[in-house]
């Protein structure tokens, strides 16, 4: 079985099978319908023969008939004309009268024959054709014959039936090809709401629930299948919603007793206990909001419209890390662009994948080293620590989630890069993990620049 | 000085306000949007802390409405949901500030002491960092209680420093901070008015570290020791 691409290619193929066939089929048809016609002229014309013979018979006084032939008729049945034929048979099968030389009748005699007959036979080699009408004249019953011999059949019919194949015949052809043509330009305008509803639909994705495919152009024939898209955008829709709703109670559930638990901590009276307790909430916290972050990623859509400044973002992320970098004996740098880098998409996102790398690196530097960040006008952000670096090995294992290097390593939760990937992805950003040359981590991202100016 | 705090949990309400208590402010507690609308219509808080998820409706309501009737008290957003979405549309609703919870008392404390003391905003007469003092009043620098002699553009940075004590204060904000929008600026000002600052500061043996974040901005800390 051929499989069609398209449903117009589908349309014209089937159609020009069609158009071929038929028009084999018309001519043949029409041929046929011909054929009968002019064996029909022919018959009729035979039979007024025969009945113009009989005029002719005149009973005797013996009761015997006699054949009276004007000349003009005479002519005609005369053997070296050729052409036509008669015989006159009676009811016992005994040839009256005959235009044939050995007097025979042109078609056997058969009693039983109804009252007018068209017969077809062989003399000679010749293809005799004719009717035989039963006829009574003076109360004897006779059969009067006439026939044509075909081979000498009437040149003009035989030239309109030459005719109709030569120029009649195929005109059947490009009335079917316009017809083809017609059909074709009929269903691509049927088809092009489809086309429409097709260029919308390439605009949905993970970034664009909201968007349905409009209904009222669409043919009957495909609407169930464009609103069970629709359907199917509605559950996915309504299934974004509940994970953003299910996030958005979970991070309350979650938040507020953590909130009332620290603060409680806060106002206690041993400062020891408080510290300890402290730094337990902390990271109890943290887990919790990187969760909710993953939670919340999980169903985050973009608008493919927005843009966002990359060293924007950058800079308000090294101004919120710096203090708690200090606080640990990091510094923080901003090197690269200073003017504006215009990327394509959410300048928030962007901010926690870079706060993200930003932790990492920090956790990894070792005491009194920079971290730095790099942002560079093709829409790369690099951030660089002088940490341990990552092993070839390690370099898949550490997008996972929970994946952790040293498990009882503090404040790591095992989450931040996998948030970052997560970032990635929604962003079509590509991530670069690398180890520098005089030793530590660098890790990139590079966001789809959009060429905005202002 | 009153303040306002909007929170449906009451074991957290009745935890902050004994911190704010405890940190110098009276506070009211409400826990449901209509009942903070009325109080708000009659009336005026020093400022307002305002949870986002209330059992009658959405804080970012009342946060609207305050802002559409011009009423300019500062408000601290506190949410739980840290989500994008939240923060953005909570700042573009005219939220001074946001916390996500869990949050610490005191860094809830010292943003509400920022608001308080923006420009407009009464509060606070001095900034204390280690031996640093700084008299917004009168705008004197102080280091174990002696006054010091800074030039008028060496207090101006270090007014800006200490008022975002713990938090980066950028290269372009201190620009703007000392010589407003008029004139040009020479690309290495801000630096030599900081490296002098600095030197001023530690020659006088203020026990306080302007630290410089490269590409960002400056950053004012107490001094760190490290354990020898």
């Amino acid at each position: 079985m051929i499989r069609f691409k398209s449903i117009i290619s589908r349309i014209v193929i089937l159609h020009v099978i069609a158009v071929a066939i038929t028009s084999i089929l018309m001519s043949l048809a029409l041929s046929w319908l011909l054929n009968m016609a002019t064996n029909n002229i022919h018959s009729n014309a035979m039979e007024e023969q025969a009945l113009t013979l009989a005029q002719h018979l005149v009973p005797q006084a013996d009761g015997s008939l006699s054949l009276e032939l004007p000349p003009d008729l005479q002519g005609l049945y005369s053997q070296p004309y050729g052409r036509y034929a008669y015989a006159v048979v009676d009811d016992q099968g005994k040839t009256l009268f005959s235009s044939l030389k050995d007097q025979t009748p042109v078609f056997p005699a058969d009693p039983r024959a109804a009252t007018v007959q068209f017969l077809e036979t062989r003399k000679d080699g010749a293809a005799i054709n004719g009717a035989s009408i039963r006829q009574t004249v003076g109360g004897k019953t006779v059969w009067v014959q006439a026939a044509e011999d075909l081979a000498n059949r009437d040149v003009l019919i035989d030239d309109i039936v030459e005719d109709f194949f030569k120029h009649v015949g195929w005109i059947t052809l490009p009335i079917l090809l316009v017809l083809l043509v017609t059909d074709i330009a009929i269903f691509r305008r049927a088809l092009l709401p489809l086309r429409q509803a097709s260029e919308i639909a390439q605009q949905i994705g993970p970034a664009r629930t909201d968007i349905r495919l409009p209904l009222d152009e669409i043919p009957n024939e495909v609407r169930p299948l464009v609103s069970a898209i629709n359907q199917a955008l509605d559950r996915l829709d309504q299934g974004f919603r509940v994970q953003r709703e299910f996030t958005a109670d979970a991070a309350h559930e979650l938040r507020t007793p953590l909130s009332i638990l620290r603060t409680r901590v806060e106002t206690l009276d041993d400062p020891r206990v408080a510290k300890a307790l402290h730094l337990d909430i902390e990271a109890m916290s943290r887990v919790v909001g990187q969760l909710l972050d993953i939670a919340e990623l999980e169903a985050f859509t973009i608008d493919p419209s927005e843009v966002a400044d990359l060293q924007e973002a950058c800079a308000e992320v090294a101004e919120f890390i710096a203090p708690l970098a200090l606080e640990q004996g990091r510094e923080i740098a901003l090197l690269g662009a200073t003017a504006p880098v215009w990327v394509k998409g959410n300048a928030e996102m962007m901010k926690r994948a870079i706060r993200n790398l930003a932790e990492n690196a920090i956790r990894h530097a070792p005491k009194d080293t920079v971290v730095e960040f790099v942002v560079e006008e093709n829409g790369t952000v690099t951030v660089q620590d002088r940490g341990p670096g990552v092993s070839h090995e390690e370099r898949e294992l550490i997008f996972r989630r929970f994946w952790r290097r040293d498990r009882n390593q503090q404040g790591s939760t095992g989450l931040g890069l996998s948030i970052v990937q997560r970032i990635a992805e929604l962003h079509g950003a590509a991530i670069d993990v690398q180890n520098r040359v005089l030793g530590g981590a660098q890790f990139s991202l590079r966001f789809v620049t959009a060429g905005k100016t202002s | 000085m009153r303040l306002l705090v909007v929170e449906d949990n009451a074991v957290l309400s009745e935890l902050l306000a004994k911190g704010l208590h405890t940190a110098g402010y009276e506070t009211d507690l409400l826990a449901t949007a209509a009942e903070a609308r009325a109080a708000l219509m009659t009336t005026s808080y020093a400022a307002v802390i305002l949870d986002l998820g209330l059992p009658d409706g959405d804080g970012l309501s009342i946060l609207r409405e305050l802002r559409h009737h011009k009423d300019p008290t500062p408000v601290l957003v506190l949410t739980a949901r840290g989500g994008l979405q939240d923060r953005v549309s909570g700042l573009r609703s005219g939220a001074d500030d946001y916390l996500v919870k869990p949050f610490a008392l005191e860094e809830l404390v010292a943003r509400l002491e920022a608001q308080l003391r923006r420009p407009g905003q009464l509060l606070g007469s001095s900034l204390h960092i280690a031996n640093l003092e700084f008299d917004l009043r009168n705008r004197q620098a102080s280091i174990d209680d002696q006054p010091q002699v800074l030039s008028s553009r060496e207090t101006a940075v270090l007014e800006l420093l200490m008022r975002s004590k713990g938090r980066v204060v950028s290269k372009k904000q201190v620009e703007d901070h000392i010589f407003g929008l008029s004139g040009e600026v020479a690309s290495n000002a801000v630096e030599v008015y900081v490296h002098r600052l600095r030197k001023q500061l530690s020659d006088k043996g203020a026990k306080v570290q302007i630290h410089t974040i490269r590409g960002v901005g400056y950053l004012i800390a107490e001094e760190k020791r490290d354990p020898v």
